[in-house]
């Protein structure tokens, strides 16, 4: 969670219950994510690109898997063997789902990635050292390596590019691993705003980039502690508990008329991502 | 701190190239206020004078040349400290402002240069000298409105926690190490929150919230 | 927060502001330094200027035409990124992935920076006074008749300037060019709805039937449809909206479509009518006109024609009778055909039998200034310059906005004709194919240096102008706005009439400025009404709505039976306009480049579509070099194996294949516009883009296709990843 408790109780807080040792106190950053509503349009990914200096890696380095889109868009067919997709293809947004037992955390052997007491999984780049243990052991794969040294890449910012980069956040060099923050530079500006004026930040003064640029509002970000907050209101209607690992949907035999569920919950990682299914008319 | 930072140089040394790291040997950290080097601005502008204390024997009338400092408050030109994360050196119009109408010093070869910037309306191209590393997110804001608005404390010496006693110096220099074991040290220590210094909180401790 | 003109140049200079730029490497800057960065601060700062803390501009996206409104976040001077703006009707703060790689664009390091003049083959650096000089003297003694300026879809003042140009120089040859235009729909709903594009209210629907309309992709205003289609599917009362797409080959739409009914190619119309004769049978009552039409199309009939079976097409006459109003979209598959005229016209009648006319189909706003309406782009327009340049009729060419040489079907011989123009000026971006055709180029400045106004084709609420006005200082001193050169062209030919506007913006702010009283500034002063139509970003205009015309009648409307079988060119090809590249001018916007297509997951490259049994047929795998052949031309690349395809179609996407405009689009794939037959729909005299017929045959080659969906293809192994269920699962009222 801290320096403090790296030094305190390294093993203790790793090994513990993740919400009931340690409760939230002011903010629980979450997810969720409708996707009934999203409709694979790339928006959110490129938005991303845009805001966290996402270095572009060219077919040869895509294809040896090295492509760095923290936020992606994974297009599922449906596996019956029907001669069309004529349901349609299924999309997912897939990025880090800042799990509360992260398992990527307890791998690394330099303390490089932590969880903040705001409930999210950090990525300290220079205490990185590249050991890539968190990726191989991350099971949703989010988290991306730098094989190069992007900045010095041919082509990947000419001069003129670096203008654009964004100042709040590190452009990362090679042998770091990175991954989506849930835009911390975002919500560390809302969080001084709020500081100033002696508040707490207000449901919906921090947008995610992917949330800021989704067409159809399919991602709701914000914090869970907030019970007023959308994103907890959607999760409480979905009753879906962040320390639970079967949701409401799947501990009924033959399910609820629910649709929130967090994937790979077996897995015990209590993701911050809620993800609502997609929904397919009967009738036609 | 100390086993931790072992095991990880321990782990590092077993992969071939990417330990580089672990041959150097590690800057000490040091919470000493161990002196920056000179840095060499192309205008010497004397902190002293403008932030330094009066010296009573200075006459009123502005046109006389004082001795001594003027007082004035660091915010007045670092405008940005209590309202952005940097704190900003002041636009050239600001100095021009108040150097336009002091005669007593204007054929000084300092503001003579000053001038000539204005007249070419060209930026000073002033040396940073508290540059911290990139990928370091520092909020001046943050501080200043704790310790000086909220703590009330003077602003020299809230601004002095950083930058030691700038009002002594001319051209400013580096006094405290700004590494992260220094300021790891003071947000370790707990602070009063308020004036009445009824509860007392240390700084931030996540990693998250100095690196960007 | 914007202010007056005169200090807004100060705050758009770019400060190179030590303690706020980027980290640019972890590696750079890793330990304390002393006196090696330089700080530079403003000389006069705007008061509102704070390093370190971010500004934000309103202006208009240049990325497509759907004319969304954007806000881009401006730190020490320079633009970081693009937002949408929240006070635009169209778009409500949200922007697509095309839109936020607008940066790429005007950051691009492949900006033309100089106007170059043609010598031999090479371009050469010339000043702009020399360049404006040599238009002038090429047009001396040029009849009117013989001079020509091809754009994109234009409007605002800037084709108020172009229009007052062409007139100074007499004359009438404006030809608005878009290459993947929906404009036999256009023309088709002129006639059913007495409207080119009616506002299509997905928000009111319960059904939606889509004959191709790729809505959510890349047709018409895909932001402001995508808002639309999220309300659709929340619905009200929680009654979620029901979405059938209705076409060859699968477009993000129909990816994200309840039902995706794939048709055989070119017989969307008689499915239209199949469904009115179900209808029928349903029990809805038919008037007489449509009824005569439709009694032929017994679900027999058109189940053998169409390849959709009976029982898909009763159960969509059920649907679209139970729930009411439903919605009807004739697209971009469905116009791509010789009878696309009849295609659309059978789709809007569905529209007619269903009571969709007034309810989900409504009268567009009126642009009350019709000078600065839009001009919509077309394909035929570029078939009668090109009739005009064979025939050597053309002596002077001005081409703005357009890459022709690029898009024109290769029958066409544009690149060939171009030549017999003598004097070619392009006003460029990029040395795109067309530039490199060019005898003068003149560098623009990007979307976001340059001044402008904008009326979109779709409104929504309101007609709204936008306006484009600049988020940072000029990045290259030799580029000039697109106004600025249009006025200074002017300036050539009528001296007098515009004296008094020293550049495009002191004519803009002039133009705007004085019809402040109709745009909502009636007692405002000057300065005021125009700092804050600055800060909107837009303005509103009066409201008047027109009214829809339904005089369609079914009364002609004949339907060709579906295309005989061409042993020699076995399968229709289906060019796809994909979301992210559109017809290629934003090919060297790497993120575009990087950005996988959302229903083949492919990077970097073009692909051929092709239904799994046609490839088992062909015996090709995926990954295959395959070469693919029409009438006019023929390409090689790596074939996918896609379940979104009708098996008599193959598909490629258009928009890559450059032979020039950048480090990041040349030599990347294949360009699927150099295999088009020149076939045009016959009452409008469009391309028909999909009537190109070709063969495939294996080269033997074989690669790795580089896509985003891993080895796997994109199974989910068995696990809970992304899950669906049916309506009968899940009660969505009540959800947040």
């Amino acid at each position: 969670m801290s320096v403090t408790n790296l030094l305190e109780n390294w093993s203790q807080f790793r090994h513990g219950h993740p919400v009931d040792d340690k409760p939230h106190e002011e903010y629980k950053w979450a997810m969720a994510i409708d996707l009934d509503a999203c409709t694979g349009c790339n928006a959110c990914s490129v938005a991303c690109y845009a805001e966290n200096n996402i270095p572009v890696v060219g077919k040869e380095k895509f294809n040896a898997g090295q492509q760095m889109h923290w936020m992606r868009i994974e297009r599922y067919w449906p596996e019956d063997g029907r001669e069309f997709a004529d349901q349609g293809a299924q999309f997912l947004p897939m990025m880090c789902q800042q799990c509360e037992a992260a398992p990527c955390e307890t791998v690394c052997p330099a303390g490089a990635t932590n969880h903040t007491a705001d409930g999210v999984n950090s990525q300290i780049y220079n205490r990185c050292v590249g050991s890539r243990y968190c990726s191989a052991n991350c099971p949703f794969k989010v988290r991306y390596f730098n094989w190069y040294d992007y900045p010095s890449t041919d082509n990947v910012w000419p001069a003129e590019m670096t203008q654009q980069l964004n100042p709040d956040v590190s452009v990362r060099s090679k042998g770091v691993m990175e991954k989506c923050t849930f835009c911390v530079q975002r919500m560390t500006a809302a969080k001084n705003t709020a500081r100033n004026e002696g508040r707490l930040v207000r449901d919906g003064e921090v947008q995610t980039a992917c949330q800021q640029a989704c067409p159809t509002n399919a991602i709701s970000f914000g914090n869970l502690v907030d019970p007023e907050s959308k994103v907890a209101k959607q999760w409480a209607h979905q009753q879906v508990e962040l320390s639970k690992e079967v949701q409401a949907k799947d501990a009924q035999e033959g399910g609820t008329d629910l649709r929130g569920y967090r994937i790979m919950e077996e897995l015990r990682l209590y993701p911050s991502v809620m993800y609502l299914e997609r929904v397919r008319e009967s009738a036609i | 701190m100390h086993r931790f930072l072992c095991l990880s140089i321990l782990l590092v040394g077993l992969f071939a190239n990417t330990g580089s790291h672990a041959t150097e040997v590690p800057p000490s950290i040091s919470t000493a206020d161990d002196l920056g080097p000179k840095v060499e601005q192309p205008i010497e502008f004397p902190h002293d004078r403008h932030a330094g204390p009066r010296n009573p024997a200075d006459a009123a009338d502005p046109s006389v040349p004082a001795k001594g400092g003027m007082e004035i408050n660091c915010m007045y030109c670092h405008t940005g400290a209590r309202r952005s994360a940097v704190a900003a050196i002041p636009p050239l119009q600001k100095c021009v402002g108040c150097h336009q109408t002091i005669n007593s010093v204007r054929e000084t070869p300092r503001i003579q240069k000053l001038f000539e910037y204005w007249d070419a309306k060209k930026p000073v191209p002033w040396k940073k000298v508290h540059d911290l590393p990139d990928f370091v997110r520092f909020n001046h804001e943050r501080h200043i409105q704790r310790f000086v608005f909220a703590q009330n404390k003077p602003v020299q010496e809230a601004c002095g926690y950083c930058h030691g006693d700038v009002k002594t110096m001319t051209v400013a220099r580096r006094q405290k190490s700004l590494s992260m074991g220094w300021c790891v040290s003071c947000h370790e220590k707990d602070h009063p929150v308020d004036v009445a210094a009824t509860k007392t909180t240390h700084g931030p401790n996540d990693c998250w919230q100095c690196h960007k | 927060m914007i202010e007056n003109g005169f200090n807004r140049r100060d705050f758009l200079k770019v400060l190179g502001w030590g303690g706020a730029v980027v980290a640019l490497s972890g590696c750079g800057n890793t330990s304390v330094q002393d006196g090696a960065e330089i700080v530079t601060s403003y000389v006069e700062p705007p008061e509102y200027a704070l390093p370190g803390i971010g500004v934000y501009f309103n202006s208009t996206c240049a990325q497509c035409d759907a004319g969304c409104s954007i806000t881009g976040r401006v730190r020490e001077g320079r633009v970081l990124k693009l937002e949408g703006n929240a006070s635009s009707a169209i778009n409500r703060g949200k922007l697509c992935g095309l839109g936020q790689a607008g940066v790429q664009a005007h950051y691009n390091p492949d900006r033309v920076r100089e106007p170059l003049l043609r010598n031999g083959d090479k371009g050469e650096a010339i000043t702009w006074d020399k360049a404006l000089g040599l238009i002038n003297e090429k047009l001396n003694g040029v009849k009117g008749d013989e001079i020509a300026f091809l754009t994109g879809a234009v409007s605002g003042h800037v084709k108020v300037l172009l229009k007052n140009y062409l007139e100074a120089l007499g004359s009438k040859n404006h030809y608005a060019y878009d290459a993947v235009a929906p404009s036999v729909v256009r023309a088709a709903n002129k006639k059913a709805y007495g409207v080119e594009m009616p506002r299509l209210r997905l928000d009111k629907a319960q059904v939606v039937v889509s004959f191709g309309a790729d809505f959510l992709g890349a047709w018409v205003s895909p932001v402001h449809f995508s808002q639309e289609y999220a309300q659709f599917r929340k619905g009200s009362d929680g009654a979620r909206g029901v979405l059938v797409q209705i076409e060859s080959k699968m477009t993000l739409t129909g990816a994200n479509a309840d039902r995706w009914i794939a048709i055989r190619p070119g017989t969307e119309g008689i499915l239209a009518l199949g469904v009115i004769n179900a209808l029928d049978a349903a029990g809805l009552s038919l008037p007489a006109d449509v009824a005569a039409v439709s009694k032929a199309y017994n679900a027999e009939r058109v189940s053998k024609d169409t390849g959709v079976s009976a029982e898909q097409i009763s159960k969509l006459a059920t649907l679209l009778k139970a729930r009411t109003p439903s919605l009807v979209i004739a697209g971009g598959a469905a116009e791509g055909y010789k009878h696309g005229s009849q295609n659309a016209a059978a789709i809007a009648l569905l529209n007619r039998v269903l009571g969709n006319i007034g309810k989900t189909i409504e009268a567009p706003a009126n642009v009350p200034f019709p000078q600065v309406a839009v001009t919509t782009g077309n394909r035929s327009s570029v078939q009668a310059l090109n009739d005009s340049m064979a025939n050597g009729k053309l002596k002077v060419l001005f081409s703005y906005g357009v890459n022709p040489v690029f898009t024109a079907p290769a029958a066409l011989k544009f690149q060939d004709n171009l030549k017999k123009v003598s004097f070619k000026v392009v006003f460029a971006n990029y040395l795109d194919e067309t530039a490199l055709a060019a005898d003068l180029v003149l560098p623009l400045d990007s979307a976001l240096e340059d001044w402008g106004t904008a009326v979109p084709e779709y409104l929504v609420e309101a007609a709204q102008l936008n306006i484009q006005q600049p988020l940072m200082e000029k990045l290259h001193a030799g580029t000039r706005g697109t106004g600025d050169i249009l006025l200074a062209l002017l300036k050539q030919r009528r001296a007098n009439e515009y004296k008094d506007y020293e550049d495009f913006y002191s004519y803009l702010r002039s133009a705007v400025v004085k019809n402040k009283s109709a745009l909502g500034g009636a007692g405002a002063d000057d300065d005021t009404f125009w700092g804050e139509t600055l800060s909107e970003g837009l303005v509103k205009l009066p409201a008047s709505n027109g009214a829809l015309s339904a005089k369609s009648s079914a009364a002609g409307l004949v339907l060709p039976a579906p295309a005989e079988e061409d042993s020699a060119y076995p399968l229709h090809l289906i060019p796809a306009v994909t979301a992210n590249l559109r017809d290629g001018r934003h090919a060297n916007q790497p993120w575009l480049q990087e950005s996988p297509d959302p229903l083949t997951t492919i990077v970097w490259d073009s692909w051929v579509e092709l239904h799994p049994k046609t490839a088992a047929k062909l015996g090709i795998v995926e990954g295959d070099i395959v070469e693919v052949t029409s009438r006019s031309g023929s390409v090689k690349a790596q074939a996918y194996l896609f379940p979104g395809i009708h098996p008599d179609a193959v598909s490629i996407p258009l928009g890559n294949g450059h032979t020039a405009l950048g480090r990041w689009a040349k030599g990347v794939g294949i360009n699927a516009f150099s295999l088009l037959d020149q076939v045009v729909d016959k009452d409008t005299g469009e391309l028909a883009l999909n009537e190109t017929r070709v063969k495939i045959g294996k080269t033997g080659k074989r690669v790795m296709i580089v896509k985003d969906e891993g080895a796997a293809g994109g199974s989910q192994a068995g696990k809970k990843i992304a899950v669906s269920a049916s309506t009968d699962e899940v009660e969505l009222s009540g959800e947040v």
